[in-house]
C-alpha cells in the first residue's frame, strides 16, 4: 500500500519558532518521529503543546518566525492545512469544534475521499463506507444516532473525543497528532480511545499523543516520551521518564532545563 | 417627518386607479379618504425611525398602479414549492384570485373566502379585523396603502374547536406593476391552523407588491404560518403582517425572505393576554444587488406572556440586509419572558447587514435577553474542516450551508423547507461544490 518502511523519519522538526498573538509560544524546538513510533509529547500548562499540534496542522494565524519541519521528506509548513491533511497528517484535536447543519457522515465521507483522491483511488462507495463506520462506532461504543447528527453538534466533552478518534480510524492516517485526546475522558471512556489508537498502530504509521497526564500511556505504551517546557523538548527518554514526571512534577527538568 | 412632496411621492397618480375596485360607495368614500390621509402622510423614508435601513429611493419612478389581468406563461408558478397534489393550492396574481391556477383540492370544507367577495358584502367598519389605522403613524403606512388598493386576499376564518389537519397553501404571484394583496386569518378559540404563503414574482417583472395580512387568535389557538419569499431582482416586495394573540394561544412565524431588487417584511405581534406566545424564526438573505429587511415589533400586552426570536441573516455580493427587532414589556406585563438572537454572515467586502435588537422593559420581574452578532465565517469551523482535507472554497461553501440550514430546518412542512433550501442553494457561491453534502 505505502511505500513507507518502519523506520523512515515522517516527522523532522528542527528549531522551530512560533508566536502566537505576538507572543514566543514555541522557542527552537527540535523533534524527529519515525514510523512506527508512538512518542508522548508532556509537558505543563501553557507550556506550548497545543500550539505545536495546530502549527503542524497548518493553523494559518500562528506565525512560524524560525525553523523548518519536514513531513515525509517535504516541506510542511510550505502546504496548507488541507493539503498536509490530504498527505496523511491527522489532527486530533483538544476542543473539536461544533458545526450545527454539516452532517458528521457527510462530512467524513468527504475528508476519506479528499485523501483517496490525493492517494489516486476511486471515491468510496456510499454502502461500504456506511458498513464500514458502523463497524467503527462499535469500536468506539458510539451511539446510532451519530449517523444523523450535525459535526459534534449537542456533542458532551467525551463524545467529541471518540469522535475525533472514530474520523482517525476512517482516515488512517500516516502520522496522527493527538492533542490532549485523554483530558476530560472518564476511565472507561479512555480505555475505548486508547483501543482505538492502538488499532491504529503500524510499522507504516505513526502517532503523537500530546498530553499532561501519565494516565493515558498506561493504556498506550509510547516508545518515546518528550517534556515540552519554556517553548522547546527539555528532555526525552522511554516510557520510565512519563512515570518519573507523574512522581516528581516537571519542575525538576525545567531546573535541569535551566541549568544545561 | 417625512415630507415628500406629492409631486415626486411614489404615491402620486394613485387616485386614478380607485375607481373600479370591489365594494360598494361607501367603501369607495373610504378608500378616497385614506388615500388623501397617506398622500398627505407620505410614503416611508429613511428618515422614519423603523425604515432607517431601507432604501426607499428605489421606489421612486415604479410604477405603483395595480397591474392590469395580463396572460400568464405556462410555467409561471415553477418556483412554488411542494407538488399541487399535497396542499390545497389558492393562487392570487397580482392581488387577484386566479381559479385557473388553484387547485382546491379536498378543501370543501375549508374555512376559506374572498377578500373580494368580503370587501362588497360588507361597509367600512363592519370587517372583523380592521385595515388600517392612521397614516400618521409610520407603521400604518404600508397597510393603509393596501387597504386602499386592495381588490382580493385569502380569508381564512376557523370556527372554535376545529383542527384542519392539512396545509393551507396560499401563492402570490407578481408580474409587473402594482399588487396588494389583502390577507385575513382568524383562528377561533381551540382552533389550529398551518399556512404557507409564497411570494413570487417574473422573471424580470418590475413588480411592486404591498401586501397586508390581519391576523387574530382566539384562546388557545395555534397558527403555523410560513412564508417564503422569492421575488426577482427587479421586483419589490413589502410584507406587513398584523398578529393580535389571546391567552395561551400560540403564534409561530417562519420566514425564508429572499430579496428582491427590495424586500421587507414589518411584522407586528401584540400578546394580548396571559400564556399568549410566539415563536418568529426566519432567514434574511440578500446577494447580487439585492436588498431584504426584517422588522419586528412584539408588544408583551400582558403578564405571562413569551416571545422568542431568531433571525440568521446572510448578505453576499452587494447585497444589503437587515434585522430591526424590538420587544416591548408594558407596564404590568410581569412574568414575561423573551429571547432576542441576530446572527448574520457576510460574503463579501461590498456585502452590509445591520441587527439591531431592542428591548424596553416597564415591568418587574421579566427575563429578557437579547444578542447579535455580524461578522465572517467562524475561522475555527474553517480550520478544523481543513484539517479534515476539505478544499477551501468547498468548506467555505459548506459552512455558509450550514449557518443557512439552521435556520431553514425550523421551516414546516418539509417540502416547503426543501424549496427554499434548493433556492437558497442555487444562489450560495460555490454551491456545485457541496453535491456530497446535500441530500
Amino acid at each position: 500500500m505505502s511505500n513507507i518502511q518502519q523506520g523512515d523519519i515522517l516527522l523532522e522538526v528542527h528549531g522551530l519558532t512560533v508566536e502566537v498573538q505576538r507572543r514566543k509560544i514555541l522557542d527552537g524546538l527540535d523533534l524527529v518521529v519515525r514510523a512506527g513510533e508512538v512518542h508522548a509529547i508532556m509537558g505543563p500548562n501553557g507550556a506550548g503543546k497545543s500550539t505545536l499540534s495546530q502549527v503542524l496542522a497548518g493553523r494559518p494565524d500562528y506565525e512560524v518566525k524560525a525553523g523548518t519541519a519536514r513531513y515525509c521528506g517535504e516541506d510542511l509548513l510550505a502546504l496548507p492545512a488541507e493539503e498536509r491533511a490530504r498527505r496523511g497528517l491527522f489532527l486530533g484535536f483538544q476542543y473539536p469544534v461544533e458545526i450545527p447543519g454539516v452532517n458528521n457522515v457527510y462530512l467524513l465521507k468527504a475528508a476519506l475521499n479528499a485523501r483517496r483522491h490525493h492517494q489516486g483511488l476511486p471515491e468510496v462507495d456510499a454502502f461500504e463506507f456506511l458498513t464500514m463506520i458502523r463497524d467503527k462506532m462499535k469500536l468506539m461504543q458510539m451511539d446510532e444516532s451519530f449517523l444523523s447528527r450535525g459535526v459534534n453538534e449537542g456533542f458532551s466533552g467525551g463524545e467529541k473525543k471518540r469522535n475525533e478518534i472514530l474520523q482517525m480510524m476512517v482516515l488512517e492516517p500516516t502520522l496522527a497528532i493527538l492533542d490532549e485526546t485523554d483530558s476530560g475522558l472518564d476511565i472507561d471512556a479512555l480505555k475505548v480511545v486508547a483501543h482505538g489508537v492502538n488499532s491504529l498502530r503500524r510499522a507504516d504509521r505513526a502517532v503523537v499523543l500530546v498530553t499532561h497526564y501519565q494516565r493515558l500511556l498506561d493504556y498506550i505504551v509510547p516508545d518515546q516520551v518528550h517534556v515540552l517546557a519554556h517553548g522547546k523538548i527539555l528532555k526525552s527518554g522511554d516510557r520510565s521518564l512519563a512515570l518519573e514526571l507523574e512522581k516528581r512534577g516537571y519542575d525538576w527538568v525545567r531546573a535541569e532545563g535551566a541549568a544545561a | 417627518m417625512s415630507a415628500s412632496p406629492q409631486a415626486t411621492s411614489p404615491l402620486a397618480g394613485l387616485a386614478t386607479a380607485l375607481p373600479g375596485l370591489p365594494g360598494g360607495a361607501a367603501w369607495a368614500e373610504w378608500r378616497r379618504s385614506a388615500l388623501e390621509r397617506l398622500l398627505a402622510a407620505g410614503f416611508p423614508t429613511p428618515r422614519d425611525e423603523p425604515w432607517k435601513y431601507v432604501n426607499t429611493r428605489l421606489l421612486g419612478r415604479r410604477d405603483l398602479a395595480p397591474a392590469p389581468p395580463r396572460p400568464l406563461p405556462t410555467d409561471s408558478l415553477a418556483a412554488a414549492p411542494a407538488p399541487a397534489a399535497l396542499f390545497p393550492r389558492f393562487v392570487f396574481v397580482d392581488g387577484r384570485f386566479n381559479a385557473a391556477l388553484s387547485h382546491p383540492l379536498g378543501s370543501g370544507e375549508l374555512p376559506l373566502s374572498r377578500f373580494g367577495e368580503r370587501l362588497e358584502a360588507s361597509t367600512p367598519g363592519s370587517l372583523a379585523l380592521p385595515l388600517a389605522g392612521d397614516p400618521q403613524d409610520v407603521d400604518e403606512r404600508i397597510r393603509t396603502l393596501n387597504a386602499c388598493l386592495a381588490a382580493d386576499g385569502p380569508v381564512i376564518v376557523v370556527p372554535a374547536g376545529s383542527r384542519i389537519a392539512t396545509h393551507l397553501h396560499v401563492v402570490h404571484l407578481a408580474t409587473g406593476g402594482g399588487a396588494y394583496p389583502r390577507t385575513q386569518i382568524i383562528v377561533g378559540a381551540g382552533s389550529a391552523l398551518n399556512v404557507v404563503e409564497t411570494h413570487l414574482s417574473l422573471g424580470d417583472a418590475e413588480a411592486f407588491v404591498a401586501a397586508a395580512t390581519d391576523i387574530r387568535l382566539g384562546e388557545s389557538a395555534n397558527l403555523t404560518h410560513t412564508s417564503l419569499q422569492i421575488h426577482g431582482a427587479r421586483s419589490v416586495l413589502f410584507d406587513d403582517v398584523a398578529v393580535s394573540v389571546a391567552a395561551n394561544a400560540r403564534y409561530q412565524h417562519r420566514l425564508a425572505a429572499l430579496g428582491g431588487q427590495l424586500g421587507r417584511v414589518d411584522l407586528r405581534v401584540a400578546l394580548e393576554a396571559p400564556g399568549a406566545r410566539a415563536e418568529l424564526a426566519g432567514l434574511i438573505f440578500a446577494d447580487g444587488g439585492r436588498e431584504q429587511h426584517v422588522r419586528t415589533l412584539v408588544e408583551h400586552r400582558a403578564g405571562r406572556t413569551q416571545s422568542d426570536q431568531l433571525y440568521r441573516g446572510v448578505a453576499a455580493e452587494r447585497g444589503r440586509g437587515s434585522y430591526d427587532g424590538r420587544v416591548v414589556v408594558h407596564p404590568g406585563a410581569a412574568k414575561t419572558e423573551s429571547r432576542q438572537s441576530s446572527r448574520n454572515l457576510l460574503l463579501g467586502r461590498d456585502a452590509a447587514f445591520e441587527s439591531r435588537p431592542q428591548l424596553e422593559i416597564n415591568a418587574d420581574d421579566v427575563k429578557c435577553s437579547h444578542g447579535a452578532t455580524t461578522g465572517t465565517l467562524d475561522e475555527q469551523m474553517l480550520f478544523y474542516l481543513l484539517t479534515r482535507g476539505l478544499e477551501r472554497d468547498t468548506a467555505k461553501a459548506l459552512l455558509t450551508y450550514a449557518f443557512v440550514r439552521d435556520v431553514l430546518r425550523r421551516v414546516q412542512p418539509a417540502s416547503v423547507e426543501r424549496a427554499a433550501e434548493q433556492r437558497v442553494l442555487g444562489r450560495l457561491p460555490a454551491a456545485e461544490l457541496l453535491k456530497e453534502f446535500v441530500a
